[in-house]
């Protein structure tokens, strides 16, 4: 059923919206963004900033944009004299308590006060000779501060957590200008989605201490990509300054993530940075490791993979899609047994708020995918069958020492590893491989919702994408990631047909045609 | 072949020497009174700005920088990462940390003055008036790496700073 549109003008722009949609939604659609401060599209809306007033003709008064539904035929200004001066007033009100201290802010640049100030405010305080309310710093939980003398009030993170995360710790509490954003006395701000919090204060009130003075907001180079921390696929950001990832950041996605992202996968980066790299293709010569070029070391690949018999592939659930169906297609013929590590944790962590999201216990990305390429779910087997095959490769898995010692049973081992720790002494060959933040690939996620992600920072000497090894052995004309996940979407039926080009920024539900044909599902 | 050289005919009292050089020398000897205008640079110096005479540089020269300290000695920079962004010559580096007492302060603070266009931007960006261009031109060292001034040297520093612009006419009219 399609709903019941209604017309509406703004700011001059006639646009056809569904009934019910609130004025400041409309206006995205016409193109014109109305300040705001308490509005967030993944929250209700209590109207207390009063920053979104806009002149609706017929209305006696100017009407909260973000509250207002629109209706047939109404007209809006946002930008009238009336609007501006309003909204000009509220910033006047906001500044008399906001500190100067936007040079150690760690929101600068990225602050919604400093814009709309920057924007429409006034040029100089009337309130100079009154000293400012001063509020010491509060350390509300594992990784957020408190800056209450910058806190502009606008309840993001009070009805975040009590709407969304249905864990309500945080208040208001006292009231008029002594008001603050208080926290119950016997708790922390330490449920697993309260991460989200910092990235909802419009201004740098409450505030990351994992990022606190790392890097300024103009510094970080912004890569759209995906998490690897669960099963979920939360869309993210990574933020990267001087080729090093220094945040994550929830990227908006209304079918997977809405707005949020979990701690686990905020804090879920550092690895990404880790300076014991394989640098280079190692080939092993009379019980040491020598480092060689990728010509020979593919020649070598491809020597070991055409002995064919028993293989083995022990793979990470986070290696790419890409990678897992090259590295398939590389072993071809060979009786083969798959394992995937899919690091199963204990609990899911869901998010009240939003129906479907949850920090999943599959502690891995790319499971379906697997799963999809038919790679075995079976770890313990693999390794098991690892310890007497002809050639076994390790797809960036970290081993313990008594897989290790399975595993360097086997006839031939040829580790495509990240870190050295992956180098097994015993390998045969060790070849330096990308990892998420250095490659672009797809992940599909538990939803079988295949999600593109993006080259943040450069890879580490010699280390190439996994597929482009196992297609430079196999001797396919690959060249690109947008090849190589055609290659693959061709060998699972079920994303038959699809290319880089179909998945944008937000991906899409693998599955028939018809069922993908709006991008959303049922 | 011999080579043709033109002869040029001119008359005895063009061609002597001596009328130009009692000329040169009746200038050399009206100069000896005259009072002397060359600076006896390294004995000499410029003035400080407050007995500017003949051969002090202006106020608002713009030279090697100096890093300006509270009165704790510590330096009043905030690390708010503005002059970095504003260099056009990308000279600066800085990455910011944070004390004891939970401040934000300058982890490293580098200069490579060979890089330094002294556009003087980072002085007219800074929000806490602590890095500032000197009035100062005695830079000579004897190795290259000598020239990117770390934040203690900066910070050591004595020479005065610059105004940038005439206070009694900021906009330059």
């Amino acid at each position: 059923m399609t709903p019941e549109l209604v017309s509406v003008t703004i700011d001059g722009m006639t646009v056809q919206v569904p009934k019910g949609t609130s004025i400041i939604e409309a206006a995205k659609q016409a193109g014109v963004l109305v300040p705001h401060y308490c509005y967030h599209p993944s929250l209700p809306s209590p109207a207390v900033c009063r920053m979104c007033l806009v002149e609706v003709e017929k209305a006696p008064k100017l009407m909260p944009a973000c509250v207002t539904t629109v209706a047939e035929g109404q007209v809006v200004h946002t930008d009238s004299e009336q609007a501006r001066k309003a909204r000009t007033g509220v910033l006047e009100f906001l500044l008399i308590n906001h500190p100067l201290d936007c040079p150690i802010c760690d929101q600068a640049g990225e602050c919604e006060l400093q814009d709309y100030v920057f924007q429409e405010g006034q040029a100089a305080t009337r309130y100079g000779e009154f000293a400012k309310r001063y509020n010491p710093v509060e350390d509300f939980g594992p990784d957020v501060l408190y800056v209450a003398n910058r806190c502009i009030l606008c309840t993001r993170c009070v009805r975040f957590m009590e709407d969304v995360a249905g864990a309500p710790v945080l208040n208001v509490s006292e009231r008029g200008d002594r008001a603050y954003i208080g926290i119950d006395q016997d708790q922390l701000l330490d449920h697993p989605w309260a991460g989200n919090v910092v990235d909802l204060c419009p201004v740098g009130s409450l505030i990351s201490k994992d990022f606190l003075h790392k890097a300024r907001a103009w510094d970080l180079d912004k890569t759209a990509s995906v998490c690897t921390g669960c099963s979920q696929g939360c869309n993210v950001m990574l933020d990267t300054r001087d080729n090093v990832v220094v945040r994550v950041r929830p990227r908006p996605n209304l079918d997977v993530n809405r707005h949020f992202i979990c701690d686990h996968g905020r804090m879920h980066y550092r690895w990404m940075n880790r300076g014991d790299r394989i640098e280079a293709p190692l080939v092993r010569e009379g019980g040491r490791h020598l480092a060689t070029d990728w010509e020979p070391a593919l020649v070598r690949l491809a020597q070991l993979a055409a002995r064919g018999g028993n293989t083995v592939i022990l793979a990470s659930g986070s290696a790419s899609f890409e990678s897992l169906a090259q590295l398939r297609a590389l072993v071809g013929k060979a009786t083969l047994t798959t394992g995937v590590q899919l690091l199963l944790a204990d609990d899911e962590q869901p998010l009240p708020g939003v129906p479907g999201l949850a920090l999943r216990h599959e502690r891995a990305a790319n499971g379906t995918g697997a799963r999809l390429l038919g790679y075995g779910e079976d770890w313990n087997a693999a390794v098991k069958a690892a310890s007497g095959a002809n050639l076994v490769l390790l797809l960036d898995v970290t081993l313990t020492d008594a897989e290790a010692a399975l595993v360097s049973g086997a006839g031939a081992v040829v580790v495509l590893g990240t870190t050295l720790a992956q180098a097994l002494p015993a390998a045969e060959l060790v070849l330096p491989v990308t990892n998420v933040a250095e490659e672009s690939g797809t992940f599909i996620n538990r939803d079988q919702r295949v999600q593109r992600y993006r080259q943040a920072r450069t890879a580490p000497g010699m280390a190439r994408p996994a597929w482009w090894i196992a297609a430079g052995a196999a001797g396919t004309d690959i060249g690109t990631a947008a090849e190589a996940f055609a290659a693959g979407a061709a060998m699972v039926p079920a994303l038959a047909g699809l290319t880089y080009a179909d998945l944008g920024l937000n991906g899409r539900l693998a599955g028939p045609p018809s069922r993908r044909a709006d991008g959303v599902p049922a | 072949m011999a080579i043709g050289v033109k002869v040029m005919k001119r008359p005895a009292k063009d061609v002597s020497y001596v009328r130009a050089t009692l000329k040169g020398m009746a200038i050399t000897f009206k100069k000896m009174f005259e009072p002397k205008v060359t600076m006896q640079y390294p004995e000499e110096k410029s003035a400080p700005e407050s007995e500017r005479g003949a051969w002090s540089i202006s106020p608002r020269w713009r030279g090697t920088h100096r890093m300006l300290t509270d009165e704790q000695g510590r330096s009043k920079c905030v690390a708010c990462g503005l002059c970095p962004q504003i260099c056009p010559a990308n000279c600066i580096k800085l990455v910011p940390g944070e004390d004891e007492e939970g401040h934000r302060y300058p982890l490293i603070y580098e200069i490579d003055e060979f890089r330094c266009v002294f556009c003087g931007y980072c002085q007219e960006v800074c929000p806490e008036e602590a890095i500032h261009v000197g009035v100062h031109y005695e830079n000579a060292e004897y190795s290259r790496d000598r020239f990117v001034y770390d934040l203690e040297r900066l910070s050591s520093q004595t020479h005065p700073v610059s105004t940038l612009w005439d206070p009694t006419d900021p906009k330059g009219e």
